[in-house]
């Protein structure tokens, strides 16, 4: 489904990804993890396209998408949502999706709409404008939707759940766990919570300083020493 | 005294339309691109000027001459997308020159083409008066002003229902959400400047037959409506419709009441005023992010 060789990343003189190596199967569920400055946020601007790498590969779908732009990637199916949440102001929840949907898919199909408006629980304030009538949980559930309605074959998550209280987080963790059996979508998840990724994902991946320096399951990769090491701040990051 | 006030805010209300037209055109460029297009005076001009060439060499009705101004105007709208759209580094600034110079290029064009003489219609159906109440006016300046209502409730009605009007408005509002959509935004960019050609069109062919015009008005207009615009509050288009008939009173009414020396002053002065009074513009509300 999703396959990255070798990406690097560089701004400036900085190595931000350095030799990356990835890949996830159709419907798979993957958390990314590591410390604050790993560059997880920046792996994402490669995979949806905001930033190219000075080398590497990205396969996406079996089709090569180092040079495709950005809202090729999305038509592809490639869905994302940003740490801080990104409406279309001036367009009420419905019109986001409808929009997210007409370019993203080539149709509108207002009864999957409906659906998505349904799942994150957005039906009530599908007229609200979004700039200004929505409460922060709800532009999350709308950043969420909008990738949806594009109806993507991996998600990408940039910390969903940050920001919220506690009971928001669980609320929505709960659409999250949802989301994979509903809409059968791979989901790729970045996440600080360690608890949220062990009851979200199958796998783990954790950058540290812009390389892999785990992949596996949660609770193997949660044991690891390096891994362990590199969240308390130990001074060996070979 | 009376009935000259009246007539100066009913003359400000009818070139207020074209004036709509321009500042319509300048806001549009400027929410999918984030440039501010200095040359779009200089399309208007050239609207103006085909029209003249039209009347002048072809015996056309300056309404007749709308799709031949259509055509021109927006292939050279195309041609300066081109260019803005090939800056790569810090295009909000460098654009600014870029334009400004096309603006340049095309007033002396222009001049060479047209030579420096004050032009305007001979058409007598255009310049026939129409008798409103006390009220005053050539045909042209009342038919131009309904075909700029019409014109920008299109322009409303293709932002609010049409998909790629809304995709102008996504991209306006989040260029890399919108991006994240499925949005092109170079096919986007595009249509923009395209339509700000069309409005561009209309409002040249407009001050031809209701004014006078000669190769410097290209720079005089783009001013007007970037004053307009940032009267209106960046984005709010009923702003941009009352800002045009603002503008337009007020320089009527400078012409009545002191002297048409004063005039372009005039404009100037309010838009000061409004800097500092409502920094925000008349209708911009709260400062928005993105």
């Amino acid at each position: 489904m999703l396959q990255l060789d070798n990406i690097a990343v560089r701004f400036g003189g900085l190595n931000v990804l350095t030799d990356v190596n990835f890949a996830m199967e159709t419907g798979e569920v993957v958390g990314l993890v590591g410390p604050n400055g790993a560059g997880k946020t920046t792996l994402f601007n490669v995979i949806s396209g905001l930033v190219r790498p000075v080398s590497g590969r990205v396969v996406f779908d079996g089709r090569d998408m180092l040079r495709a732009p950005l809202y090729q990637r999305a038509r592809a199916g490639l869905g994302r949502t940003f740490q801080i949440p990104q409406p279309m102001h001036e367009l009420t929840v419905r019109e986001n999706l409808r929009v997210a949907q007409r370019f993203g898919r080539g149709r509108v199909d207002e009864a999957r709409i409906d659906e998505i408006l349904d799942f994150l629980k957005l039906r009530p304030k599908a007229q609200a404008d979004a700039a200004s009538g929505l409460a922060l949980s709800e532009l999350k559930a709308l950043e969420v939707g909008k990738a949806l309605a594009t109806e993507p074959k991996l998600l990408l998550l940039d910390e969903v759940l940050a920001g919220l209280e506690t009971h928001g987080k669980r609320l929505f963790m709960q659409t999250l766990l949802a989301l994979r059996e509903r809409f059968g979508i791979g989901i790729l998840i970045i996440e600080h919570d360690i608890e949220t990724i062990s009851n979200l994902c199958q796998r783990v991946c954790v950058l540290d300083f812009g390389k892999v320096i785990a992949d596996g399951t949660p609770q193997a990769v949660f044991e690891d020493p390096q891994v362990i090491k590199s969240y308390t701040g130990g001074a060996a990051h070979a | 005294m009376t009935e000259l006030i009246l007539q100066s805010l009913y003359s400000g209300l009818l070139v207020g339309g074209a004036y709509a037209l321009i500042a319509l055109g300048l806001a549009l460029v400027f929410g999918t691109m984030k440039i501010i297009n200095l040359a779009h005076g200089e399309l208007v001009l050239l609207a103006a000027y085909v029209a003249y060439t039209a009347e002048s060499q072809f015996g056309l009705n300056p309404l007749a001459s709308i799709p031949f101004a259509l055509v021109i105007v927006c292939a050279s709208a195309v041609l300066v997308y081109l260019l803005v759209s090939r800056i790569r580094v810090n295009r909000e600034l460098n654009s600014l020159i870029l334009t400004f110079g096309l603006g340049i290029i095309l007033t002396n064009a222009v001049l060479i083409v047209w030579s420096a003489n004050i032009r305007s219609t001979s058409s007598a159906w255009l310049q026939d008066a129409v008798v409103l109440g006390p009220l005053f006016s050539m045909r042209s300046e009342v038919v131009f002003f309904v075909l700029s209502l019409a014109l920008a409730g299109g322009l409303w009605w293709w932002l609010s229902r049409s998909w790629y009007g809304r995709a102008v408005r996504a991209v306006s509002s989040n260029r890399d959400a919108a991006k994240l959509m499925g949005i092109d935004p170079v096919r986007t960019e595009l249509v923009s400047f395209v339509v700000a050609g069309v409005l561009a069109s209309v409002a040249g062919v407009a001050i031809y037959s209701s004014s006078v015009i000669q190769p410097a008005l290209g720079h005089a207009l783009t001013i007007k409506a970037f004053i307009i615009t940032v009267l209106a509050g960046i984005g709010s288009m009923p702003g941009v419709l009352l800002g045009a008939v603002l503008l337009g009173v007020t320089e009527s009414l400078t012409v009545t009441l002191a002297s048409s020396a004063l005039q372009e002053l005039a404009g100037m002065v309010l838009f000061l005023l409004v800097l500092f009074v409502m920094p925000n513009g008349l209708f911009g509300g709260a400062r928005r992010r993105g």
